[in-house]
């Protein structure tokens, strides 16, 4: 308390020295007075009663030094003085500020913005207890490749396993269910078993999870809603306990409320989670039985791979109950938590923080580069202060000072620009990167690239004030200072080998995505709108009913101006969701089932007619489908011109019979289709097989079905049309209309966010190391002004001088640039999942990157040389 | 500042707190003079070192300082003890009562221990 009291004094006392020096000048005048008084009085003369009087006070200067020490914080002054020592020196040379200023900025923003992002994706824990311990376990098979698992399996696994301390699951799915009560709502539901939450380490916030007697087929009807719902629904209603909720017309009551911003493992968000209440004996009998996914928590110490081994035998037993057929096509698969979270972004996070590091990197050596250029010109300047009495530890202060400044600055600048490229990323990315909806500025990532830059200009600011103290600087600016231009240099050649590496990929990634934006896809995007009617499943219960409700909307849409086509199918091509199938399973009237395991998958739609005209597909042989097929009871499939050559080589398809599955009616072949895109936008395409879709009952069961609408309007006018003929015949349902074209954008949205991100950082790169080539040649040429004075003045010409400067930024480049290429190339492989139609070694590629760069480089090094050319002999010999 | 400096003013702060506390407000001068005769002339303060000290001793709010004039009709600064000063007096005191008592135990005779 006294100690801060006293510092609190010694604040205030900094601010008015002045006044304390006269009052202590008085009151040490005083002093003397009495003193010398007291003197005169013991018999001394005046004289010698002063002279003693001042040996007793041990010198006038020295008391009034300690005395304003004290009064005062002496080292916070010097470091204010410091300080607008620092400023000065800024505000005379801005243009270096400025440049370290923006290059500490573009770094720690583009550093903090991107780390921020990936961390959720590859270091920060998930939010559950044990997250490192948590895993995924399942099948997996060519058609589903997330693990999933089967009533008829999941009880014999749990009740054998011993790799495990927890082992629960929860539904394969998020489904539509509707809170029916006077504020009615359509929701997400989830079901889970009892054991999945507590197996999470999540307990509501509110309220309890699942008992095991609420996880039975006829136990007492439960629910737990989430967070949001409560919040928004229910106004944080504290008497929600209890409550009875109508969910899809069945009561249950509602537990417990789930955390807020409570997520599955499956990355799902459910609005209210119901027991799973599975009928354990029918299960354990049923084959495949009900699916889902199951998530696990390894007994500690034991490792993903030893789990592995430990199941195999459960495995293969279940194994031994799949239908021999397809037997070989399913494995097991157990994952870490985060690998089922984030796998498939792993790759694209990690090639953006190495390149945001790549980007650092040239920062820091950007920075001390300027720092060190900065130094050498304050040599003389640093020596004559130590000549006249700075020790080297002010003179090291007052680099640090202006280092700290500069990184503060910087900093400050830097957490600017990454909120405004966090918004950017918010804004370009595509749906499918986890965590990114919710990534906010990492303030101890910000903290750590401050520190970092800072360290950066301290040191490489630090080695002339380590050296300065000595005579000769006073008087030559010689030889000494070639180590660190030779260090300088090498800073330099890295700044442009990295930039090469960034550009050459930044030039793939382009490349790939030009590919994929002008790739043919086989249908016409213009003008074709897509429909999806979310049918609350409660209310159109049967198939009967579904399709009454889309046949109505079928005609009530064609009866709209302007529309072309309507058709009914259950996928659009090119990407997302389609129905597959395994090509095994097809099988050709009269010819020997295709072997086991072979031919990969192949895509099939059951589509109404009119889907070859609205997309624009030609029909290359034979005929589409026709409205009068749809009533009548044949079974009828159009063939894409791939699967037509697998499955009848060098033969006219037409009236040949196939069927699906083994025990699936014939169905006859009517025509071929041209193929199309139907394996996302960078997947080699499949085979299709094209199911006529009836309008009988049977051909209306799952999935739900999606509108294809071809209008020769623009889909500003015709979609608000749509929406209204839908909500005509039922205006509770949501519905959701999206251009085909913008949909297909959307699949494309993923390489973009990957190219357009690598693409910036290749620039600022470019930018900087380009900075720092043209700083250090034009430091170079100003060094060797009188070298170049005394060289014309025997004679050299203008062009001698030019290749004399000039031939320093070319060696830089050509070394720079040849490092950079042979790590570009060895390291190329690492985005080969992330190119679409671009050989990992793609010349022309390579050429334009190193073109540009050679280009801008070369640019960056003729401007100084050019005004080192113009040097006046005469002038240049008159500079010392 | 070295350790016999803090040794040193610490007890310089006791003695000062102790003579304005006996005395009432004294100057500078008079104080440094006051501690000198009651050392019984064994002490000589050397005086510059006596103004910081009186300066920390007010930073930390333990005396207060106000110009007055002397008897002789002399200006000069007046030191005297505020209400936690009068405190710290008693603190101090103890605090070096039991500091010498524990070193007079090791330097008294050695037949005794």
């Amino acid at each position: 308390m006294r100690k801060l009291r006293a510092l609190t004094m010694r604040l205030i006392g900094m601010t008015r020295t002045g006044q304390h020096d006269a009052d202590f000048a008085a009151e040490l005048e005083s002093h003397l007075a009495f003193h010398i008084e007291d003197g005169i009085h013991a018999g001394l003369t005046p004289e010698e009663a002063r002279r003693q009087a001042l040996i007793r006070l041990g010198g006038v200067e020295q008391t009034r030094q300690t005395y304003s020490e004290r009064a005062s914080l002496p080292w916070l002054e010097s470091v204010v003085r410091d300080m607008r020592y620092a400023m000065r020196g800024f505000r005379r040379n801005p243009v270096f500020t400025v440049t370290v200023i923006a290059t500490l900025a573009l770094g720690i923003g583009a550093t903090t913005a991107v780390f921020s992002v990936v961390d959720r994706i590859l270091f920060r824990s998930l939010p559950y207890a044990h997250d490192d311990r948590i895993v995924s376990i399942g099948l997996v098979q060519s058609l589903e490749r997330q693990e999933f698992m089967l009533g008829g399996f999941f009880y014999e696994w749990r009740d054998n396993q011993k790799p495990f301390e927890a082992f629960a699951s929860q539904g394969t799915m998020l489904h539509a269910c509707d809170l029916v009560e006077s504020n009615p709502a359509q929701l997400n539901c989830m079901q889970a078993q009892a054991g999945f939450l507590p197996l999470l380490g999540i307990s509501p916030v509110l309220g309890r999870n699942f008992l095991p007697e609420e996880d039975l087929p006829n136990g007492p009807r439960v629910a737990l809603i989430s967070y949001g719902l409560w919040l928004d629904h229910y106004n944080r209603d504290a008497g929600i306990l209890n409550r009875q909720i109508d969910v899809d017309g069945s009561p249950a009551r509602v537990i417990g409320v789930l955390p807020r911003g409570f997520e599955l493992p499956t990355l799902q968000a459910p609005d209210v989670m119901l027991p799973m209440a599975l009928n354990e004996g029918l299960e354990r009998k049923a084959l495949p039985g009900t699916p889902m996914r199951v998530f696990a928590r390894l007994s500690p110490g034991v490792s993903i791979a030893q789990a592995k081994a430990e199941m195999e035998p459960l495995f293969l037993h279940s194994q031994a109950s799949i239908p021999e057929q397809i037997r070989k096509d399913f494995h097991l698969s157990i994952r870490s938590l985060r690998d089922r979270e984030t796998k498939d972004v792993q790759l694209t996070a990690w090639i953006l923080l190495g390149s945001v590091l790549a980007v650092m990197l040239i920062t820091c050596a950007n920075v001390a580069s300027l720092m060190m250029a900065r130094g050498e010109t304050r040599e003389r300047e640093l020596a004559v202060r130590s000549a006249v009495g700075a020790s080297r530890g002010r003179l090291i202060r007052q680099t640090l000072t202006e280092a700290a400044l500069l990184s503060l600055a910087g900093a400050a600048a830097g957490m600017a620009l990454a909120e405004g490229l966090l918004r950017v990323f918010l804004a370009i990315a595509p749906t499918g990167i986890p965590f990114l909806a919710r990534a906010g500025l990492d303030l101890r990532v910000a903290l750590f690239s401050v520190l970092l830059s800072m360290l950066c200009g301290a040191i490489f600011g630090l080695l002339p004030a380590l050296q300065a103290p000595c005579a000769v600087a006073l008087a030559a600016r010689a030889a000494k200072s070639r180590k660190r231009t030779v260090l300088r240099r090498t800073l330099v050649a890295g700044q442009i080998a990295i930039s090469m590496v960034l550009l050459t990929g930044a030039a793939l990634l382009l490349r790939s995505f030009e590919n994929i934006e002008e790739q043919s896809l086989g249908i016409e995007t213009q003008g074709v709108l897509t429909a999806r009617i979310a049918l609350p499943g409660f209310r159109y219960d049967t198939g009967q009913k579904k399709m009454e409700f889309y046949l109505q909307v079928e005609a009530a849409l064609r009866r709209l101006p302007g529309i072309r086509a309507v058709s009914v199918s259950d996928s659009v091509p090119p990407g997302g969701w389609n129905s597959g199938r395994r090509y095994s399973d097809l099988a050709v009237e009269g010819k020997p089932d295709p072997a086991q395991g072979t031919g990969g998958s192949v895509v099939s739609r059951e589509v109404t007619p009119d889907y070859f005209r609205a997309l624009n597909i030609p029909i290359i042989r034979g005929r589409s489908f026709t409205e009068e097929n749809r009533g009548a009871g044949a079974h009828l499939v159009v063939l894409s011109r791939l699967m037509a050559a697998r499955m009848f080589p060098g033969e006219d398809p037409t009236g040949k019979r196939v069927r699906t599955g083994h025990d699936g009616p014939w169905e006859t072949v009517v025509g071929v289709a041209e193929d199309v895109k139907n394996n996302g936008l960078t997947e080699q395409d499949e085979p299709e097989l094209y199911s006529l879709r009836r309008s009988a009952v049977e051909d209306w069961g799952p999935p739900a079905p999606v509108m294809i609408i071809d209008a020769a309007l623009p889909p500003k006018t015709v979609a608000p049309w749509v929406r209204s003929q839908i909500a005509g015949l039922d205006p509770t349902v949501p519905v959701e209309i999206e251009t085909l074209a913008h949909g297909v954008s959307k699949l494309a949205d993923r390489p973009r966010f990957e190219t357009a991100l690598l693409g910036f950082f290749a620039f600022c790169g470019l930018l900087m190391a380009v900075i720092g080539l043209y700083g250090v040649i034009a430091f170079l040429a100003a060094q060797r002004t009188q070298e170049i004075g005394v060289r014309m003045a025997l004679g050299a010409t203008r062009l001698d001088i030019l290749r004399l400067i000039g031939g320093e930024g070319v060696r830089l480049i050509v070394l720079g640039g040849a490092v950079g290429l042979g790590v570009a190339l060895a390291t190329a492989q690492l985005l080969t999942s992330l190119l679409y139609n671009v050989g990992l070694h793609d010349p022309a590629m390579y050429a334009a990157a190193t073109f540009l760069l050679v280009l801008v480089a070369l640019a960056a090094t003729l401007i100084p040389a050019r005004a080192a050319m113009k040097t006046d002999p005469m002038a240049a010999l008159r500079t010392e | 500042m070295g350790d016999k400096a803090d040794v040193w003013q610490g007890t310089l702060s006791l003695m000062v707190l102790r003579t304005l506390q006996v005395l009432g407000p004294l100057h500078g001068y008079g104080l440094a003079r006051r501690i000198e005769q009651t050392s019984g002339d064994l002490l000589q303060l050397n005086y510059g070192t006596l103004y910081p000290a009186l300066l920390k001793l007010e930073q930390e709010g333990f005396i207060r300082s106000h110009w007055g004039v002397s008897e002789n009709n002399r200006r000069a600064k007046y030191y005297e003890l505020t209400k936690a000063g009068q405190r710290q007096v008693k603190k101090a005191a103890a605090d070096w009562e039991q500091t010498t008592a524990i070193l007079a135990r090791f330097l008294t005779p050695a037949e005794e221990a």
